[in-house]
């Protein structure tokens, strides 16, 4: 019985591995773990091209935004530039008042909501810019106001919260 | 004026200091070690009071007359649209043909200013574009007196 018991099989034989069966089951996904928030390497560019460019779409209205953001991406994939980012900016809220005609109080007249939209690229041909600014001009919705800058460290963190309190320790240390 | 036991106060200051300035460099640490989090976007969470009600809309039913006109006015808007799409690509391909040929042709005539030419544009960027409007601004408007507040929720960590 002790000889039948034993499950060791021989490298050499062909009955190696004849008890695995883990091969058969279906491949778990090891657990996500939530990933740093970490800024990527902001590309300066070389003579002929352009480093990390944002491309940023403001407006009141949100799903003219977000078509006119996702045109954008779509037109760069066809034209083979190569998008690093598309991501959306905080939405910003503004309550605007207004004086009433008699009297002195103000008036809440509207509540409006800023939303802004970011496609970055990397590795615009400085003899294609001008033609790609030429088509997104052409494009431009009503209402949306288009600013096409260079990728800075301040736009990366302007995205990140506040931490007032590292700010304030750090501000009493120096 | 000279004592006979100096004072003592020195040292201890120096120790509670060292000692505070360790304690705040612990806080720091602690803080640094928690990596930074985007601000959360409002325009992706979806408010509460969209998907607890319960009203359903009724449509009316269409006639197939109606149908079938909508389906046809779908395949014209379908071509339109097509060859919309069809003639901006041509137009971009001739752009960038018309100045591929024109930079040839600059580089046979002098190649110190093809090469000024291929160089970026340093004052192209920032490019700032107002967006068209549906009705330009009129000439002689008084607006009302008023203000913007600007109310947007600050996220600290």
């Amino acid at each position: 019985d002790a000889l039948l018991g034993c499950h060791r099989s021989y490298r050499s034989r062909p009955t190696h591995g004849i008890g695995k069966f883990k091969y058969l089951l279906p491949q778990e996904v090891p657990k996500k773990r939530k990933e740093k928030v970490q800024m990527k390497e902001i590309s300066a560019g070389t003579e002929y091209q352009y480093g990390d460019v944002n491309i940023q779409m403001t407006s009141y209205d949100l799903c003219l935004v977000e078509h006119f953001a996702q045109y954008v991406h779509r037109l760069c994939n066809r034209l083979s530039i190569r998008v690093n980012e598309s991501y959306a900016m905080p939405t910003k809220t503004n309550e605007v008042l207004f004086l009433e005609e008699r009297g002195s109080k103000m008036q809440l007249d509207a509540v409006l909501t800023t939303h802004q939209r970011v496609v970055q690229i990397r590795g615009l041909s400085s003899t294609f810019a001008p033609i790609l600014l030429e088509i997104l001009q052409s494009n431009q919705p009503e209402g949306v106001h288009l600013l096409v800058k260079q990728h800075t460290e301040a736009d990366f963190k302007s995205r990140l919260k506040s931490r007032p309190e590292l700010e304030e320790l750090l501000a009493q240390m120096s | 004026p000279c004592r006979a036991q100096p004072k003592k106060k020195k040292k201890v200051d120096v120790k509670k200091e060292q000692a505070q300035k360790e304690r705040m460099k612990k806080r720091i640490k602690k803080l640094e070690k928690a990596a930074p989090e985007l601000i959360p976007i409002e325009d992706f969470i979806t408010p509460l009071k969209y998907s607890e009600s319960n009203r359903v809309r009724s449509l009316p039913a269409l006639s197939p007359e109606e149908s079938e006109r909508r389906v046809l006015l779908l395949k014209k808007w379908c071509l339109f649209k097509q060859k919309q799409d069809e003639a901006e690509k041509k137009a971009i391909k001739a752009l960038v043909e018309s100045q591929q040929e024109a930079l040839k042709e600059l580089r046979l005539e002098s190649e110190e200013l093809y090469q000024a030419a291929i160089r970026r544009d340093e004052g192209l960027f920032p490019f700032e574009r107002d967006g068209p409007s549906y009705t330009p601004p009129l000439p002689g408007y008084d607006p009302p007196e008023g203000k913007c507040v600007d109310i947007t929720k600050v996220y600290t960590q």
